[in-house]
């Protein structure tokens, strides 16, 4: 693994695979291309020469339908970036490839109540905060059954996560059918009919969380090795392992609050991203990027493939997601 | 330990029968148990009489046959895969049986139960077959980690073309549901008998692996050593594994979590060793399906919940507590 190392101060130092910058820069160049062929595409068909002149304020006739079409794009780079860096903490902390926010309860823990709330009918404004407080709860009752590692991590999240399925199914099946409806449709997650507040809540969120992904990232590179080793070198093996679930249940939490479960996202990203990058641990810069590449792709598709029926993010995700990551896997025999 | 597993063995088997003497006579309809009785030997044209011998003993045949299947199946799945993680659900079996109905239904207009049972049994084996031959071409081989990679990457493609189908074409919806939400209830008897052969073969195959599989959890090497051929072993676990988990869900739809939590509920009784472990996960399995359905019929009355629904809520609080067990999990 070839590494550069970077010296910007006497006292600061930090590593860059070369094989993972150059994965950022092409995931980069081709978020640039889906966000201008996802602004091009849609009932109306926009030349890609109007969107351009639209971006820069040239004046054109597309300005409307380009500025329509914005907002749910960005937020579909700021979700599925989150989810991206979520799965790639989770997944890098637990060293399981299995560990994302909708396998170990966090998106279960939003949806119950979530559906709790719609069925209850209280108003639709404290839908978002109990959605996370349902996530962040599922999250904790994961964490203190099994401990932030490995195997005994994801089976306490998935039995958490399938006990709150289960509930959140006695709620709707109790629940007037119109209710019932409403609150399935949260739950499977879309970004239609969302925009700008919820971009800016999800990225304020990493905003905040960068410093801690900073360190995690470098963290993460000892995690690699065995807990005894980390521990020689002077690593604090439990608190940095707790920093970082957290750190990804958050971020999780609160893209799912915001738009319902986006499946599969948390999963994939990080290790599309990690085999991109041919690195050892799901790498969290590539990994964001390659949940909003992925997340903005799906979208585009959910919203044009079958228009005017729209089809939520999450099977798009999954439909794109997972042949790729099945021929990522394949290929990397020799 | 001999003594304890015996025991244990006794009271399972027990329960079961209980199990089973209970769905024939807790209902939504309170049948008094003299009208059951006689159902059972001599049925007449009764109205409790008709009840009993057109529900109650249908679904409680499939409740046995699917409990004890998907019991064994997480146990062939978790030893096979070296992953206490392994499920039909992560391993994709269970919505390759959807994608099997749902293709049933819009491209060969299949509208009876017993017709989807084959394309369900099918989609089932394709997938689960493809799941172990995609992980065996990657650069790892069947490693647990690439195993359970392939497979959640192959569920969610298969959920998402499902869903998707759902979504545009509300007429199969209408049929799929029927299938997807019946659990145990309103299936006749036909659809029991149509599978039971590949639950029958299933079984037999985990019979024949259960030594194999012992010597495979020492290690590969250890178990070439020991003169156990793993090529066999393999397959006859996986193939039982995925005949047994095509013929459950199929049959009663996908039903989550027995498969994952009974295996491990069997090792915290009787220890790994597999024909212990496969002799007490079928009547644990058939409690715990059959009990779950039980409760869903009469907890809250008058509507059902599904057993799967039941399963989810009981087994997960005891799985979180056999999680924190440190030689049961390792990490």
């Amino acid at each position: 693994m070839t590494r550069l190392v970077v010296r910007p101060a006497a006292a600061v130092s930090f590593t860059l695979h070369r094989r993972g910058l150059l994965a950022g820069a092409g995931l980069i160049v081709a978020i640039v291309v889906a966000v201008l062929a996802s602004l091009s595409i849609g009932s109306t068909f926009v030349q890609p020469g109007d969107v351009v002149r639209a971006i820069f304020d040239i004046p054109t006739w597309a300005e409307k339908v380009v500025e329509l079409r914005t907002p749910r794009i960005v937020l579909a780079l700021v979700v599925g970036a989150a989810l991206g860096l979520a799965g790639a903490l989770l997944q890098g902390v637990s060293r399981n490839p299995l560990a994302s926010p909708d396998v170990i309860g966090v998106s279960q823990g939003a949806g119950l109540a979530a559906s709790i709330v719609i069925v209850a009918g209280a108003p639709i404004a404290v839908l978002p905060p109990l959605a996370l407080l349902g996530g962040l709860g599922a999250a904790a009752v994961v964490l203190l059954f099994g401990s932030v590692r490995g195997n005994r991590f994801v089976l306490a999240g998935i039995a958490v996560a399938v006990a709150l399925r289960a509930l959140t199914e006695i709620v709707i099946v109790g629940a007037a059918p119109v209710d019932g409806q409403r609150a399935q449709v949260w739950i499977v997650g879309t970004l239609a009919g969302w925009g700008y507040d919820e971009a800016l809540v999800v990225a304020i969120v990493i905003a905040v969380l960068t410093p801690v992904l900073f360190w995690a990232g470098r963290a993460l590179d000892t995690s690699a090795l065995s807990d005894d080793v980390a521990r020689a070198i002077g690593v604090r093996v439990g608190p940095r392992r707790l920093v970082m679930a957290v750190s990804g249940v958050i971020l999780a939490a609160f893209a799912t609050a915001q738009v319902g479960a986006v499946d599969f996202v948390a999963l994939a990203a990080p290790q599309i991203a990690r085999r991109l990058a041919k690195a050892e641990r799901p790498p969290l810069f590539c990994a964001a990027l390659t949940g909003a590449l992925l997340t903005v792709v799906a979208d585009t598709a959910a919203r044009t493939l079958f228009a005017p029926t729209q089809l939520p993010v999450g099977v798009l995700t999954a439909a794109l997601g997972g042949p790729y990551l099945i021929w990522l896997l394949v290929r990397g025999k020799r | 330990m001999g003594w304890r597993r015996v025991l244990v063995l006794v009271g399972a088997s027990v329960s079961a029968v209980l199990a089973v003497l209970a769905s024939l006579a807790v209902g939504n309809l309170g049948i008094p148990l003299g009208d059951v009785w006689r159902a059972l030997v001599s049925p007449d044209d009764s109205a409790h009489s008709l009840i009993v011998q057109t529900q109650r003993i249908p679904r409680t045949l499939l409740g046995v046959a699917a409990g004890a299947a998907l019991a064994v199946a997480g146990v062939l799945m978790q030893s096979l895969t070296r992953n206490p993680l392994a499920d039909p659900r992560i391993m994709g079996v269970s919505s390759g049986a959807s994608l099997g109905v749902v293709i049933a239904i819009t491209l060969f207009g299949v509208d009876t139960l017993p017709g989807y049972v084959w394309f369900g049994v099918f989609g089932a084996f394709v997938t689960g077959m493809l799941v172990y031959t995609l992980a065996a071409r990657t650069r790892t081989g069947s490693s647990p980690v690439t195993l359970a990679l392939v497979g959640a990457a192959l569920d969610a493609s298969f959920s998402a073309v499902v869903v998707a189908v759902l979504t545009l074409d509300a007429q199969t919806f209408e049929q799929y549901r029927f299938w997807v939400i019946g659990s145990l209830a309103g299936r006749p008897a036909d659809v029991t008998f149509t599978v039971l052969p590949f639950i029958v073969a299933g079984l037999l195959l985990a019979v024949i692996s259960a030594r194999g599989l012992d010597a495979l959890a020492l290690g590969e090497e250890v178990a070439v050593g020991l003169g156990s051929r793993i090529a066999v072993t393999r397959f006859g676990a996986a193939a039982g594994s995925v005949l047994l988990t095509g013929a459950a869900v199929a049959a009663a739809g996908p039903i989550g979590f027995v498969g994952l939590a009974v295996p491990h509920f069997a090792r915290a009784l009787v220890g790994s060793d597999h024909r212990w472990l496969l002799a007490v996960s079928v009547p644990l399995g058939i409690v715990f399906l059959l009990g779950a359905d039980v409760i869903g019929r009469v907890i809250l009355l008058p509507d059902e919940v599904r057993a799967g629904v039941i399963t989810a809520v009981l087994g997960a609080p005891i799985l979180l507590l056999l999680v924190r067990r440190p030689r049961l999990v390792t990490a």
